[in-house]
């Protein structure tokens, strides 16, 4: 499996929220953890969101190594999580969140479930604006009309 | 365990339409997701249409048919809700005429047609929606005009598009997803944005005309003036198909000159000049428009002047135009609803029919003529009534004679999902189903072209959907009706040798389009031609060509009330997680849109010294409201922008905090404030004063 990434062009962003809300249904979670997150600043709107970063800085600051990465994905694992947060204060993006029902952190996963069988991450499949894209590094530059 | 059933429908968690696969299991929807086979939506979905599960099994929602009696809202079965609402309506006929009866509907869960036939059938020409201020007028007024609706043509790609007054990727979905226009946008279309904020789309636009608030019919105007003198039009179209040319291009270049429209509303005239040059000069061009347009005085008039500037470009049926696009043939949502049933005699009874013509028209009444009626009993008193997904007390405009007024109406049902403000001021309560619950031929009122299949995904608690309620208690006032919703949509069905089953397994169907269908016919009007001097209007005794007048309540029209209330409100600010006044209750949506707000420009908001997310009161002649402040430099620091169609679901008492933040306790609906010919009132442009609310008063209740 080749290495998969998400981004967002924030010009096309029309803040709709509609993925955050598709991710909340994907991820089974309630009001809280928002792992993806658009604010307003009128006329803006600014997408927050994991990057997935090579080199992750919650994954650095988990001091009991639940945090992975994987053909590019971050991953963190909720047994292992400890709930201490030191991955939310890490995050530069904003994009650790906390989950207060569960007292993990929780995280994008990229949908990976939705990724192995084809299927576009939930946030980008529903997107109006298309702004949303994913996929390896070459099909991305594609999608954006970069390459 | 049971295997995941996947089921494809149509979303209506807005007036959208959008294509969704709900996925089922023991029983339960358990996620939604767009259905990439739409041929309107693709895929995509908003936020809105995602969260219909926390709707449809949301702890407060109402499973259960109830009565108010001494001790409160009281469970009762369907026949006792349903006898008890029939027997109260007989009563009021035979006493009183069936003309007082009202029977409401707001923006509608894709029933129309069902209350329609209802009405008509019950006898009473009181129907009461907010058509007249939404949509409806845009149609009443299309209609005198050229015949027709003409719709935005996304299909044919338009190289220019005119975004007036409308956010199409948050609201205002009825012909076309946000989406359509944005796939145009990409492929390279011009864009002419016109807005009183800076937007989303004003980033993007070739050119943004910040208009005053409600002078956008002054602004075509100036788009007409330049066409004119330019001679940008289509002289053929014009020498043949429009009717009053002659003495509307006098009146544009008489009354209209750029200097003044400019004054009017506050727009560069350089700036009127160059965007009427680029609508005008590229082909094909298309006006998508919007409700702000329509919710003012110059109602008819705004949408007359954009069919104007639509049919002298050459773009009236033309592909990448403003089209009318063709239905499949299955029978109409009019057939349907039987209008004919509704004797002369009733007709004439209706509420302000003979005041709003136009608006009569349409078949239904204005929402100030039905309080007036309850209120003082001019002409005749409306007795009982049933509201349908309707929340008028916190949707229409002055809320405090709303509240009165439903206060007095004797008896009243409603059709909801939750115990709404408005719900807790009726005798009885019936339990709606929401879309997930609906088998019916959707969309079949609009004008895109299509008709969609919606089908039942799960029954839930006792819901029973509205098309359902209107045909069983019409049944119980002998009225003629279908077994069954799915007899009547066999029904509607029927010319196309399509059954109801087939139906679902295409999902929808089209009609063929064609382009240019007047060439040979003309336009259907009483002179054939695109009507810019109106033989209707003109036969009424109103003035036949359009023109602008002045919102009744502004600094130019009022300066000595703009002595206490300096700015102008732009009331009705649209969210793209909120569905009016719906929602508010819903955890994934309200987490998105927490509090109430309203949008000041920094240079005002520190006059008053007001900070952001301060809690702001909004203070016109009717009342005072709060909101939370946002401060915006992307509007004219003249003008107050605030959200409406808010309410405190989680406040537990009756009222549910209808007057903490509702906007419409400020709105004005005098007569004088309203449409002359249509009844539109002003739910948009009025005069306030702001204030910063002192400690203590910050909380909402």
């Amino acid at each position: 499996m080749k290495n998969f990434s998400l981004t967002i062009l924030k010009e096309d962003c029309c803040g709709c929220h509609s993925c955050e809300v598709a991710c909340k249904q994907e991820h089974n979670l309630g009001v809280g953890p928002r792992l993806i997150r658009v604010i307003e600043k009128s006329p803006l709107f600014i997408p927050v969101y994991c990057r997935h970063c090579a080199k992750p800085p919650c994954k650095d600051a988990c001091p009991v190594d639940a945090i992975s990465r994987n053909n590019g994905i971050v991953l963190i694992n909720e047994e292992i999580c400890i709930g201490c947060r030191e991955c939310v204060t890490a995050c530069p993006f904003g994009a650790m969140q906390f989950d207060d029902s569960r007292e993990t952190a929780v995280k994008c996963d990229l949908c990976m479930e939705r990724i192995k069988e084809g299927n576009a991450p939930a946030c980008s499949l529903i997107c109006p604006t298309g702004c949303i894209i994913w996929g390896t590094t070459e099909t991305l530059l594609d999608r954006a009309g970069i390459k | 365990m049971e295997e995941i059933k996947k089921i494809r429908t149509v979303c209506r968690s807005c007036h959208g339409g959008c294509g969704v696969i709900a996925h089922v299991k023991n029983g339960k929807v358990f996620k939604i997701e767009g259905d990439p086979s739409s041929p309107i939506s693709y895929g995509t979905m908003c936020s809105k249409g995602l969260a219909i599960t926390q709707i449809a099994y949301h702890p407060d929602r109402i499973l259960h048919p109830m009565k108010k009696g001494p001790k409160g809202w009281e469970q009762i079965t369907w026949d006792e809700a349903l006898d008890t609402i029939s027997d109260k309506f007989k009563k009021v006929v035979e006493k009183y005429g069936p003309e007082s009866l009202l029977v409401g509907q707001g923006t509608g869960r894709d029933y129309e047609s069902y209350f329609s036939r209802f009405g008509n059938l019950l006898g009473t020409p009181n129907t009461l929606t907010a058509g007249h201020m939404c949509y409806l007028s845009r149609i009443g007024a299309s209609l005198v005009t050229c015949g027709r609706f003409p719709v935005c043509d996304y299909a044919g790609e338009p190289k220019c598009i005119v975004l007036w007054a409308v956010n199409p990727l948050w609201s205002n979905p009825d012909e076309y997803k946000g989406v359509s226009f944005w796939r145009a946008y990409k492929k390279g279309a011009k864009l002419v944005v016109i807005d009183p904020r800076k937007s989303f789309y004003t980033k993007k636009a070739d050119l943004w005309l910040q208009v005053r608030p409600g002078t956008d019919a002054a602004l075509a105007m100036g788009f007409f003036n330049v066409i004119i003198e330019e001679e940008l039009y289509d002289k053929d179209f014009v020498a043949n198909y429009i009717h009053g040319w002659e003495p509307f291009r006098e009146r544009v270049l008489g009354e209209y000159s750029l200097d003044r429209v400019e004054e009017i509303t506050w727009v560069d005239k350089e700036h009127i000049r160059e965007a009427a040059r680029l609508y005008a000069a590229t082909k094909p061009a298309a006006i998508h428009w919007g409700v702000p347009t329509e919710q003012t005085i110059n109602c008819t008039d705004f949408t007359r002047t954009a069919i104007g500037l639509m049919a002298a470009t050459g773009n009236l049926d033309a592909p990448g135009g403003n089209v009318f696009h063709v239905p499949p043939p299955v029978r109409t949502v009019s057939q349907f609803s039987r209008h004919e049933a509704l004797t002369p005699e009733m007709k004439k009874k209706r509420l302000g029919g003979d005041q709003y013509k136009l608006g009569a028209r349409m078949t239904f009444i204005t929402p100030k003529v039905a309080w007036d009626a309850i209120l003082q009993e001019k002409p005749y008193p409306l007795k009982a009534g049933i509201f349908v997904g309707t929340n008028p007390l916190i949707t229409e405009a002055n809320a405090k004679d709303i509240y009165a007024a439903l206060k007095k109406l004797e008896f009243f049902a409603v059709a909801d999902f939750f115990m709404t403000p408005t719900a807790e001021l009726a005798d009885i309560f019936l339990p709606a189903g929401t879309w997930l619950e609906q088998n019916h031929m959707a969309e079949n009122w609009k004008f895109h072209g299509y008709v969609l299949a919606r089908q039942k995904v799960v029954e839930i608690g006792e819901c029973w959907q509205d098309h359902k309620i209107f045909l069983e208690l019409g049944k119980r006032m002998g009225q003629e009706w279908w077994p069954t919703v799915e007899d009547a949509i066999e029904w509607l069905l029927e010319p196309t040798g399509v059954t109801w089953e087939q139906f679902k397994q295409k999902g929808y169907l089209k009609g063929n389009m064609e382009y240019y269908k007047y060439r040979g016919k003309g336009f259907s009007t009483p002179t054939r031609k695109v009507e810019l001097f109106s033989t209707t209007l003109d036969g009424w005794g109103r003035d036949p060509l359009p023109k602008y007048v002045e919102i009744p309540e502004s600094p130019v029209s009022r300066p000595d009330l703009a002595k206490k209330y300096p700015y102008i409100l732009n009331a009705g600010l649209r969210t793209p997680n909120f569905f009016h006044s719906a929602n508010r209750q819903v955890p994934w949506l309200r987490e998105i849109r927490p509090d109430p707000i309203v949008e000041i420009h920094p240079e005002t908001a520190k006059k008053h010294g007001i900070k952001e997310m301060d809690w702001v009161w909004i203070e016109s002649p009717r009342g005072r409201v709060k909101e939370k402040a946002k401060l915006n430099d992307g509007i004219d620091p003249r003008v107050v922008v605030a959200e409406h169609g808010w309410w405190y679901p989680e406040i537990k008492d009756e009222g549910h905090g209808w007057d903490i933040s509702n906007i419409n306790i400020l709105t004005d609906d005098s007569y004088e404030s309203m449409d002359p010919v249509m009844g539109a009132t002003n739910l948009r442009v009025l005069l306030c004063n702001i204030s910063r609310c002192d400690e203590g008063q910050e909380a909402r209740s």
